[in-house]
């Protein structure tokens, strides 16, 4: 593009919005909230680890493992779907903001990849979700479970964080080492990521159009899906980011994206759930009890807290992965590798046995306002929320609890 | 006029957070008015390098994208 004075027209302005800046996270925060919303309002809210288990039981099943015959197909699995959308929406951002790149980095960080991956669906399939699930959407979901699961996040993330420190310190050679970059554009070159970026974001609505004869829902799924990754990718939201940095640098931005998109869930997922809307032919008892997984307390407390140090390891959690790897970090690639091959092998063989020692009452679905009615659930949330950004806010002026 | 760089810090090929992990270890061993220049390829250090310096009050004193998709930026320590 060459430079001229001419001031560019009102459509490359526009792309420029989008495409030629970060976005403040908070932003980030509020569009994927209104998009989780959505999400609820068609059918139901959002998840990730669940998708990275369809790919993975896909997986197994093409090469004939663990006898996964009956295993959906992906392309009937809205969550399935909606991960990989997820994924080429973040390729979509990063090919049109000219930020797609191979970036393969030292050995040591492929295997922190793939072993983050692999303690995030032990995790998941112990805890009865992820950091989208159980805490992004399982909060807004008025789930007691959910708290339980979001503060073994927070204890997982402090571990893990210690670890990388210890690791940095000690054995400083296993984060360095040979990278290599491919594929990268710059202001002059790389012109073909913007026309790639065009023609996958066409391909992503011819497919959405060609499901919306017999399937609307997963329509869109696709779309939405596409628009969370491309959204992600240009606001750098990230959960691990909320979590881990007021305790790294202070840094209190990323936790305030986080919770935008949280106040923008729980107004809307509560609206949904108070008022029965969508109920279909489900009941409203049933529409209630969405995203409320019987998990409280033990198995939310165990699995938040493996998958805490699982995220922070791999530096993505189950979305920051997926749109990672849409914009070309392969030690995140490695960390959806660990992530969908651990996933089935869990659910089927290590889960299982592990829950039938947990008695019934340390696993059962708590669905706040049942306790404490939709107000009082409603004021717990906020405040929880309050409290957590009194806390970033304070804490990032006075280093209390910061690294660095 | 060219400054002087006093440390190298490549982070090329890591992703978040080892790239600001890194400055952040890096700078606490400078010494006041020292410069350092840390090259990386996540395009998060693009908007992370910026904030931390603000925060911190160390001052960036260039960023730039460079050939390979690699950015370079130079700090000066408080």
């Amino acid at each position: 593009m060459a430079e001229t004075n001419k001031e560019p027209g009102i459509l490359s302005q526009l792309f420029r919005i989008f495409f030629s800046k970060h976005w403040p996270v908070w932003v980030g925060g509020i569009v994927l909230g209104a998009l989780n919303v959505f999400l609820f309002a068609i059918k139901s809210p959002w998840g990730a680890s669940g998708g990275f288990n369809v790919w993975g039981e896909n997986v197994y099943k093409m090469v004939g493992m663990f006898g996964l015959d009956g295993t959906k197909p992906l392309s009937l699995s809205f969550y399935g779907m909606l991960c990989i959308f997820l994924v080429l929406g973040s390729f979509i951002a990063a090919l049109l903001s000219k930020e797609f790149a191979f970036r393969i980095p030292p050995k040591g960080e492929l295997i922190k990849g793939f072993i983050g991956g692999g303690l995030m669906a032990l995790g998941a399939t112990f805890g009865l979700g992820c950091s989208i699930g159980s805490f992004f959407s399982g909060l807004p979901a008025l789930s007691g479970g959910a708290i339980i699961f979001t503060l073994g996040l927070f204890f997982g993330t402090i571990v893990a964080l210690k670890y990388l420190l210890w690791e940095m310190e000690k054995f400083p050679s296993f984060s360095s080492g040979k990278s290599y970059t491919f594929l990268a554009a710059s202001a002059k070159k790389g012109g073909w990521q913007r026309y790639l970026g065009w023609i996958v974001l066409i391909i992503t609505f011819i497919v959405a159009y060609r499901y919306s004869g017999d399937n609307k829902i997963m329509a869109w799924f696709i779309i939405i899906g596409m628009l969370m990754g491309l959204i992600s990718q240009r606001s750098r939201f990230c959960i691990v980011k909320g979590f881990r940095d007021p305790f790294m640098t202070g840094e209190s931005d990323g936790s305030v994206g986080v919770m935008a998109g949280l106040l923008m869930g729980i107004f809307g997922f509560t609206i949904i759930k108070y008022f029965g809307i969508g109920i279909g032919d489900v009941g409203v008892r049933a529409r209630e009890m969405t995203w409320v997984f019987p998990h409280f307390f033990l198995r939310a407390g165990i699995g938040g807290f493996v998958f805490g140090v699982g995220m922070t390891v791999a530096g993505g959690c189950a979305v920051g992965t997926l749109w990672r790897v849409g914009e070309g970090q392969v030690k995140l690639w490695a960390s959806a590798l660990g992530f969908l091959l651990i996933s089935p092998i869990s659910k089927l063989y290590i889960v299982k046995p592990l829950v039938e020692i947990i008695p019934q009452n340390l696993r059962f679905k708590s669905f706040l306002p049942d306790y404490i009615g939709y107000p009082g659930a409603f004021t717990l949330m906020i405040f929880i929320i309050l409290i957590w950004y009194v806390f970033v806010k304070w804490n990032e002026k006075t280093g209390k609890f910061s690294a660095y | 006029m060219e400054t002087k760089i006093d440390q190298t810090l490549d982070c090329k090929g890591l992703s978040c957070p080892m790239p600001m992990l890194k400055l952040a270890k890096a700078a606490k061993g400078l010494s006041s008015g020292q410069v350092i220049e840390m090259l990386g390829t996540d395009p998060g250090s693009k908007s992370d390098v910026p904030k931390w310096c603000d925060k911190t009050g160390n001052v960036l004193l260039s960023k730039e994208d460079m050939d390979g998709g690699v950015f370079r930026f130079v700090i000066q320590k408080k």
